[in-house]
């Protein structure tokens, strides 16, 4: 027990320090550096004004220095995003990167989000940053989370919705890492077409 | 050498180490397979992808490098900071606030609880 007048809190930290091995010391740098966004729905500000960068890493070690300091997904207010893109891409359909590419969509159910959400959403933060799509990560522009009312959604967004190839491999290992059951079927679609859609249904380029 | 006490003079030192924190992939040195921690680094046939595998990344998460928020982070109430400002999730309290802080502990820190 602590007998001099040093704070507590002082010494808990130099202890940790001298267990700290090397490779605690040493931050592992990733492929890609990424930008986490975050998105308000305020209607009284234009949607470019509501969606604004949290912070940029490009190590594991900061990421998940930012990703143990945020509110959970499951926890954000509805009609709020979560995105996390390749640095330089913004999380929008017009976008250079993005404006020819398409998603994968995942729609979560209501009773999901407090069982699945976050697990799935973490997965696939995973997968981007680890570059889990191998020599098809060079097509995954980010992910995006949607919080909604109506139900939740998450999607891997790709650079181009023609890359067929590409898009299934990317599909295959995200159902694999989400641990998908067979029965449930994940669409791609183009973000043309989720601009243009005339009903409530968008069309799946692909399908999973 | 003697010292004039006649008793040994012999004296701890630390072991001298070298603290690394790479910023950027052209950091990296170019041997860095023999660097403590290094032989995570995988790369993809033919190519210098750096993969890491989903237990690598989970493992990670428990590093003293990622107990605190990155120091660029926007604060945003409720979002990156506690709707109540002073408690940090990992329980640290910095040393100003600490009084202030005991008063208002509550239930509600819960908030940002780490679950693993």
């Amino acid at each position: 027990m602590a007998s001099s007048d040093t704070p507590k809190e002082v010494e808990d930290v130099e202890e940790e320090m001298a267990l700290a091995g090397p490779e605690d010391l040493i931050k592992h740098p990733l492929q890609n550096r990424w930008a986490m966004w975050f998105f308000k729905n305020d209607k009284a500000k234009d949607w470019c004004d509501n969606l604004r960068v949290i912070t940029t890493f490009s190590t594991v070690e900061d990421f998940w220095a930012l990703y143990n300091h945020i509110q959970r997904a499951s926890k954000l207010p509805s009609g709020c995003d979560y995105s996390v893109f390749k640095d330089g891409i913004q999380p929008m359909w017009e976008d250079e990167q993005n404006k020819r590419g398409g998603r994968w969509l995942v729609n979560m159910n209501k009773n999901q989000r407090h069982h699945d959400l976050d697990n799935v959403w973490q997965e696939m933060l995973l997968c981007l940053i680890g570059e889990a799509f191998e020599e098809q990560s060079d097509d995954v522009c980010g992910a995006v989370v949607n919080i909604r009312n109506k139900g939740d959604k998450l999607g891997i967004w790709t650079r181009d919705f023609n890359r067929q190839d590409s898009i299934l491999k990317i599909g295959r290992t995200l159902r694999e890492r989400m641990n998908m059951p067979k029965s449930c079927i994940m669409g791609y679609q183009a973000h043309t077409d989720t601009i243009s859609k005339a009903g409530s249904t968008v069309k799946n380029r692909y399908q999973l | 050498m003697s010292s004039a006490s006649g008793e040994p003079k012999v004296q701890g030192r630390d072991i001298p180490n070298r603290r690394v924190v790479l910023n950027d992939i052209s950091q990296l040195p170019s041997e860095y397979s023999t660097t403590p921690g290094g032989t995570f680094f995988s790369t993809t046939p033919g190519g210098t992808r750096i993969v890491y595998e989903r237990n690598f990344l989970l493992q990670c998460r428990n590093s003293p490098l990622a107990k605190s928020p990155p120091a660029n982070m926007l604060e945003i109430p409720g979002i990156t900071s506690p709707a109540k400002p002073g408690v940090k999730e990992n329980g640290d309290h910095s040393l100003k606030s600490v009084k202030e802080e005991k008063a208002k502990v509550s239930a509600e820190d819960a908030q940002f609880e780490m679950d693993i």
